[in-house]
């Protein structure tokens, strides 16, 4: 089963994608709200990817994507951007700090999972969840 | 809440529009140094925009009643020139260089707004014969148009971060309804008789619809929206 790092902050939000990644994605999810303690925790559970809230309460997901690139433990784990800004200058700044792409908020549940599954298979070895 | 905006940098450096007026002031009027500065709502002096010094101002200080020339000049809502009243103490340092002892002056223009005064400009040093009181429209003027420049940056700089605020608290709420909604009608939780199935799923296009009216009216609107 992989294992998936939700960092989102909003609770009912957490709701929603923890119930879609372990239902269809068939995933095991550590969530966070905040994102200072990113980095922390994907050295400890080495999750599969990472999604990640842009806008965080304690710093950008800018800033915790470049704390996790800097980290060698931690900077090849797949990261996807979660977004509630569909500004094309942003989906930039994301790809151009090493994110795998972005999903736009609001997500469609059912169509969540195969939109994952498609930025993974940009990585080598790439996994697939919801199997 | 307080979130960390990672709001993408303006294309255009605004404060630099602000900066090149105020360096088309003073050489439009042949002198050293211009400065303009604005007064915010909480009464606090913000030097916004200045050229010809030798060193960078402070970005701001708070300007205390009493006989300082910029004090006076923004009470009186009238011209000054240097020696009428001594320079306030974040002043002096600036301008002491540039002021010379054999009678040049700098003006002291009040920037005025419909109701109150907004600020002021500085502008010199002058020969001391300068006549100051036929030019004073034409100061009054030039202060005018920085103000007008502020005023526009600082509607630009809001804009700037409402939209992508706004943006965020509307599409943060509608994530978890659309979310919610969208698992029960894609049978995440079994499946539901055609009349709840059809409420929900008008409710579900209700938010769709939702977000249509944000990109249309936010993020299209603010692409729309023009550059100074």
């Amino acid at each position: 089963m992989a294992k998936v790092l939700a960092v989102e902050d909003d609770s009912d939000i957490q709701i929603v994608l923890k119930m879609v990644l372990t239902r269809l994605g068939k995933c095991e999810v550590v969530l966070s709200g905040e994102g200072t303690p990113v980095v922390d925790l994907a050295r400890e559970h080495q999750p599969a990817f990472i999604l990640l809230d842009v806008m965080l309460p304690d710093m950008s997901g800018t800033e915790v994507i470049q704390r996790l690139k800097a980290d060698p433990a931690t900077k090849d784990i797949p990261v996807i951007f979660l977004t509630a800004r569909s500004i094309p200058s942003e989906a930039q700044e994301a790809l151009s700090l090493g994110a795998l792409g972005y999903l736009a908020k609001p997500f469609e549940p059912m169509a969540l999972v195969p939109q994952i599954n498609a930025l993974l298979s940009k990585v080598g070895n790439a996994i697939t969840i919801g199997v | 809440m307080n979130r960390n905006l990672s709001i993408p940098k303006p294309q255009i450096d605004v404060e630099q529009i602000l900066n090149s007026t105020v360096r088309m002031i003073r050489s439009t009027w042949k002198t050293k140094v211009c400065i303009y500065i604005h007064q915010d709502d909480q009464g606090l002096l913000k030097i916004r925009a200045w050229d010809g010094l030798s060193k960078a101002p402070p970005a701001s200080f708070k300007i205390m009643p009493g006989n300082g020339i910029l004090w006076k000049c923004m009470e009186t809502n009238r011209l000054m020139e240097s020696g009428q009243y001594p320079w306030e103490p974040e002043l002096v340092g600036l301008l002491d260089s540039k002021a010379n002892p054999h009678g040049m002056k700098y003006v002291v223009v009040p920037v005025s707004g419909q109701s109150k005064v907004l600020g002021a400009m500085i502008v010199g040093p002058f020969d001391k014969n300068f006549d100051t009181t036929i030019t004073e429209n034409d100061f009054r003027c030039s202060g005018a148009l920085c103000a007008v420049l502020a005023a526009y940056v600082r509607l630009y700089d809001w804009t700037q971060n409402f939209v992508p605020q706004m943006n965020h608290e509307l599409r943060t709420p509608l994530t978890a309804v659309q979310g919610s909604l969208g698992m029960l009608i894609g049978g995440m939780f079994g499946k539901m008789d055609g009349e709840v199935s059809s409420m929900l799923q008008m409710a579900h296009k209700g938010c769709e619809r939702t977000v249509s009216a944000i990109e249309t009216f936010l993020v299209k609107q603010q692409d729309k929206m023009p550059k100074p």
